[in-house]
């Protein structure tokens, strides 16, 4: 019914748009990952032509990256925060989207609408809220010490491993939740009350039932968690004061801003990416699957 | 001039791998209801489309009235339609839905005004002009369908299984509507349909497709009780096959030998010779007594089974031949004198057996099914990306 | 089903045995799940309100309560948000890029969805790849690639708020396409048939029967776009050059390292509460327009879409 070009026509503009400010600009990360640099004004010469590229300031950075590199803590200590804010994330995020998809009966809506507000409300202003709350003369240390947990206050914000994965639990778990309720809420009444049916202890009927079917869920959400978090440089900031606690984005953020030296910075983001990408392939083919359901029941 | 004729030749369509439609070649004369008859992905909802202009052939003519349209944009085809789900666009009322028509052929106010009110007296929903299509039944939903096809006075009327939403009852009460509809109005109504009872009902004229092409056209009671291929036997009713062997073959008259058994049947325009299969309706068996003088044409059989449907019985009897044939008899309240069990002489009356040719659409569903899904889910894969 | 079991026959049942049986009850709801949504919710949100009381607060202490004043957002004559020019020029920029960003966003978002969903040509899967990409990307990757570009390659674009824009848009745009798309999709192509069927052009078709019934869902990604761009921090901070193009948090970044007033939380209770209203506005319209309409769901869900990936 339409004209052949009518659809592209449509697309192009958006397209262009998007390789010129997205597309380019990483071939730009590129050229300058794997240019060289000026030694008298320390700026980076950008070598645009694949077959001249230097791999030099890449393999510094891997080799900044490896075990003995001085890089090699803050790598791993990246993977662990990461890890176990997800885990924790999980943990706590896993009962909330089940109770809400599946017992949560009148109060559903109620309790959906304050499950997604934290998305709308600005990243940085969680953060103050509890930069804040953890002051020397804050709401939690004067709460424990008058509970006597504490004796004295304590200094939450001074380099913490333990604040800034629960600043990234807290930033990142509303983000969780929300895929991991979708598919819970997916799952067909039926198929547990077949479990049961045919004699599944209620534990057993989620163990057998339920967790397989959430198992996507699980999966999108983590996913869609984890790929911010390894590059998140303003939460340990924020929470932390001491450089102990630095992260993979802190160490980007620091040759771009700290000092200049932006082909290092360039070629970081390059590993870092790289070794994102299988995980950004992931989240790319899900959303993609998840867009064809809707276009297959819309169908109908 | 007849209004609303169409002529499709060698009409033909293929998605991809899949040909949905295989050259077919039909005529229907203005004023007819005619309906399109046949299972799932028989190609008979692709023929529609590309007569209203929302496919574009492969290959053919689609003839409107004399003049090729195949390739005319489907706004500017004196064709309408009546959609499955009907289409009523959500976001304006009844009375702009009607209206929409007419408002794009930039018509006068006024104008619009009266003959939208006729529209809806037509389908009986004066009144209902402010309405959104949600707080609207299935059936209301159905026609305003019709009134906004109607009203632009298209020479065809295309309905694509306009009924399928719909509980049975009212189904049947719509069925009536529409086929008086279609007299008052007087237009050629094209119907699609798998229900073969809904397509007997209505139309003047049908045509049986399977797997892409027309497997026989006539009026319903022609391809009722004359079945030219095996596959309109079996999807028509109940067919009642059995095997049998050609003994003799005329244009009057023919005998076959089913099992031992010599039976007469009616003549055949066909080439039958050797192994072929014939037909009984079951109202057409007659269910004798055991014991009953014999004759020619009878065969005895044991009752295996009967089941009461109401109007009727039928009786699921297992002949001496050895294959199961169901006998329907009308319930005239005075008890079947057969039961479960028992042993009966089944009476094949010789104008009521027709021969067909083995191997005309054998096993039709069975062939055509890959190539059947193949092309649903084409045609619904196009219509979800395009 | 088998008859309910008996309670344990203890007539004085110590308290945490009644605990521990109301919380096992195996016909009702469990109860710790309860209790795990509610504490979780509390702990998700009480901090931020906490934050906002202390917006109001009298002293310039951001810790400690003192009493009811509205001194931060316009009393105080040098620090209060309508004084203080760092502040001001902060919210007015937020506003500045959530304001084009929605702009220029939306309607290049709307029409790569359409091109996206209907066009299967050659070239609409690399497309859509690409589409794709700004959302899974890390913010960082995406800072470091748009300044190096504005640096080394576009240098006739300077870190200010022209890249601001430009960035906020790039990323904005796939949000759009996949809250549109979504909509278009569960549409189908029924009704422009229907459109064509009884005599409207194509043109008719796409503006007076698919733009109407895409409403909903474009005035949902215009709210998206603002709010995501209005939380923006990396972008927005790797492209600034400084003073008036710095944003609401890149203020509050800032604020947190170093020792803040509670003027801080006020520009922050501002710039959510506008959020909060235009996201709210946009999830009532998406509401009011789909009212007649069966969905499966809740319309919260349709909604939170765009983070909806399973």
């Amino acid at each position: 019914m339409y004209r052949r070009w009518l659809w592209p026509s449509f697309a192009f503009p958006g397209v262009l748009w998007l390789v010129l400010l997205f597309v380019v600009p990483f071939y730009a990360v590129l050229g300058v990952a794997f240019g060289t640099v000026d030694p008298i004004l320390f700026q980076p010469v950008p070598i645009w032509n694949p077959l001249n590229w230097n791999v030099g300031w890449l393999t510094e950075v891997i080799n900044r990256l490896a075990p003995g590199g001085i890089w090699f803590d803050v790598g791993i200590r990246t993977i662990v925060y990461v890890a176990l804010s997800l885990g924790l994330s999980l943990l706590i995020g896993y009962p909330v989207a089940y109770y809400t998809a599946r017992h949560a009966g009148r109060w559903k809506g109620v309790i959906l609408v304050l499950i997604i507000l934290p998305l709308w409300i600005s990243y940085m202003m969680r953060m103050l809220a509890w930069v804040n709350l953890l002051q020397a003369d804050g709401y939690v240390n004067r709460f424990l010490i008058f509970t006597h947990v504490l004796s004295q206050p304590r200094d939450w914000l001074g380099g913490s491993a333990s604040t800034v994965i629960f600043a990234l639990v807290y930033g990142y778990i509303p983000f969780l939740i929300l895929p991991l309720f979708a598919s819970l809420d997916r799952i067909d009444r039926s198929h547990l009350e077949a479990a049961r049916d045919l004699g599944a202890s209620r534990w057993s009927a989620f163990r057998t039932v339920t967790l397989p079917l959430s198992k996507t869920g699980i999966l999108g959400g983590a996913v869609l968690i984890t790929l911010p978090m390894f590059g998140d440089y303003y939460t340990p900031n924020i929470v932390s004061s001491s450089p102990t606690t630095s992260m993979i984005g802190n160490q980007i953020d620091l040759y771009f801003h700290g000092g200049p030296q932006p082909t290092i910075g360039a070629a970081l983001t390059i590993v870092l990416a790289a070794f994102l990408t299988i995980l950004m392939l992931y989240y790319m083919w899900s959303i993609h699957r998840a867009q064809r359901e809707v276009g297959a029941v819309g169908a109908l | 001039m007849a209004r609303g004729e169409i002529e499709l030749s060698k009409l033909t369509k293929q998605f991809a791998e899949v040909t949905a439609v295989d050259g077919i070649n039909l005529q229907i004369p203005g004023g007819e209801f005619f309906s399109l008859l046949g299972p799932s992905g028989c190609g008979k909802t692709t023929t529609l489309r590309m007569i209203a202009g929302f496919e574009q052939p492969t290959s053919g003519q689609i003839l409107l009235d004399g003049t090729d349209v195949a390739y005319t944009p489907p706004h500017r085809r004196n064709v309408n339609t009546v959609f499955q789900n009907y289409a009523l666009f959500p976001h304006l009322n009844v009375y702009d839905n009607i209206a929409f028509g007419l408002r794009r052929a930039k018509r006068p106010k006024g104008e619009i005004r009266e003959r939208v009110g006729k529209a809806l007296e037509l389908v009986q929903l004066a009144g209902y002009e402010k309405r959104k299509a949600s707080q609207l039944s299935g059936g209301q939903q159905q026609r305003v369908a019709l009134a906004r096809a109607l009203i632009l006075n298209p020479a065809v009327l295309l309905l694509d299984e306009p009924l399928g939403a719909l509980d049975a009852k009212l189904r049947k009460a719509l069925q009536i509507e529409l086929k008086s509809l279609q007299q008052e109005v007087g237009i050629t109504f094209l119907y699609v349909t798998h229900d073969q009872e809904e397509a007997l009902t209505m139309s003047d004229r049908l045509a049986v497709m399977n797997g892409g092409h027309i497997e026989q056209v006539g009026a319903p009671q022609d391809v009722y009780e004359d079945p030219e291929t095996l596959f309109v036997a079996d999807f028509l009713g109940v067919s009642n096959l059995m095997e049998a062997r050609v003994v003799s073959a005329g244009t009057e008259a023919c005998r076959v030998a089913v099992d031992g058994y010599e039976l007469e049947t009616r003549g055949t325009n066909q080439d039958v010779i050797g192994a072929a299969k014939i037909v009984i309706r079951p109202e057409r068996v007659e269910l004798e007594e055991h014991g009953a003088p014999p004759g020619p044409n009878r065969v005895p059989g044991m009752v295996e089974r009967l089941v009461y449907v109401g109007s009727a019985v039928q009786v699921i009897v297992r002949a001496a031949t050895g294959e199961t044939l169901q006998a329907l008899v009308q319930n005239k309240g005075t008890g079947l004198g057969f039961e479960q069990g028992t042993p009966v002489q089944l009476h094949l009356p010789p104008d009521a057996l027709r021969v067909l040719p083995s191997g005309i659409g054998d096993e039709p569903s069975l062939k055509g099914e890959e190539g059947q899904d193949a092309a649903e889910e084409a045609e619904e894969e196009t219509a979800a990306a395009t | 089903m088998t008859a309910v079991a008996e309670p344990r026959a203890t007539p004085r049942s110590s308290a945490f045995v009644r605990i521990r049986g109301w919380l096992r009850n195996p016909w009702g709801k469990p109860r710790f799940l309860v209790l795990i949504t509610w504490a979780y919710i509390l702990w998700s949100i009480v901090p931020v309100l906490i934050a906002v009381q202390f917006s109001f607060n009298a002293t310039r202490s951001r810790t400690v309560w003192d009493s009811f004043s509205t001194r931060w957002y316009w009393g105080d004559p040098v620090d209060s948000v309508w004084h203080d020019p760092t502040l001001r020029h902060a919210l007015v920029q937020s506003f500045k890029l959530a304001g084009a960003d929605v702009l220029i966003a939306v309607p290049l978002g709307v029409l790569l969805a359409l091109g996206l969903a209907r066009w299967h040509g050659r070239g609409s899967g690399v497309s859509n790849f690409i589409m794709l990409f700004p959302l899974v990307t890390p913010e960082i990757v995406m800072g470091v690639s748009l300044l190096l570009v504005f640096t080394q390659l576009f240098t006739f674009i300077h870190t200010g708020t022209f890249a601001q824009i430009l960035g906020h848009v790039t990323f904005s745009i796939s949000f759009v396409v996949v809250i549109v798309r979504a909509r278009l999709f569960s549409i189908g192509r029924q009704y422009e048939e229907a459109a064509a069927d009884l005599g409207a052009s194509p043109f008719v078709a796409l503006t007076r029967v698919l733009l109407p019934l895409l409403t909903p869902a474009i005035v949902a990604s215009a709210a998206v776009v603002f709010a995501i761009s209005a939380d923006d921090f990396v972008i927005s901070q790797w492209l600034s050059k400084g003073g008036p193009t710095d944003t609401v948090p890149i203020q509050i970044y800032a604020a947190t390292r170093a020792a803040p007033l509670p003027s801080v939380n006020a520009i922050a209770t501002i710039m959510m509460v506008s959020t909060l209203l235009i996201v709210t506005a946009g999830f009532l319209t998406w509401r009011l327009f789909t009212r007649g309409e069966r969905r499966t769901g809740t319309a919260a869900e349709d909604f939170g879409g765009a983070f909806n990936i399973s």
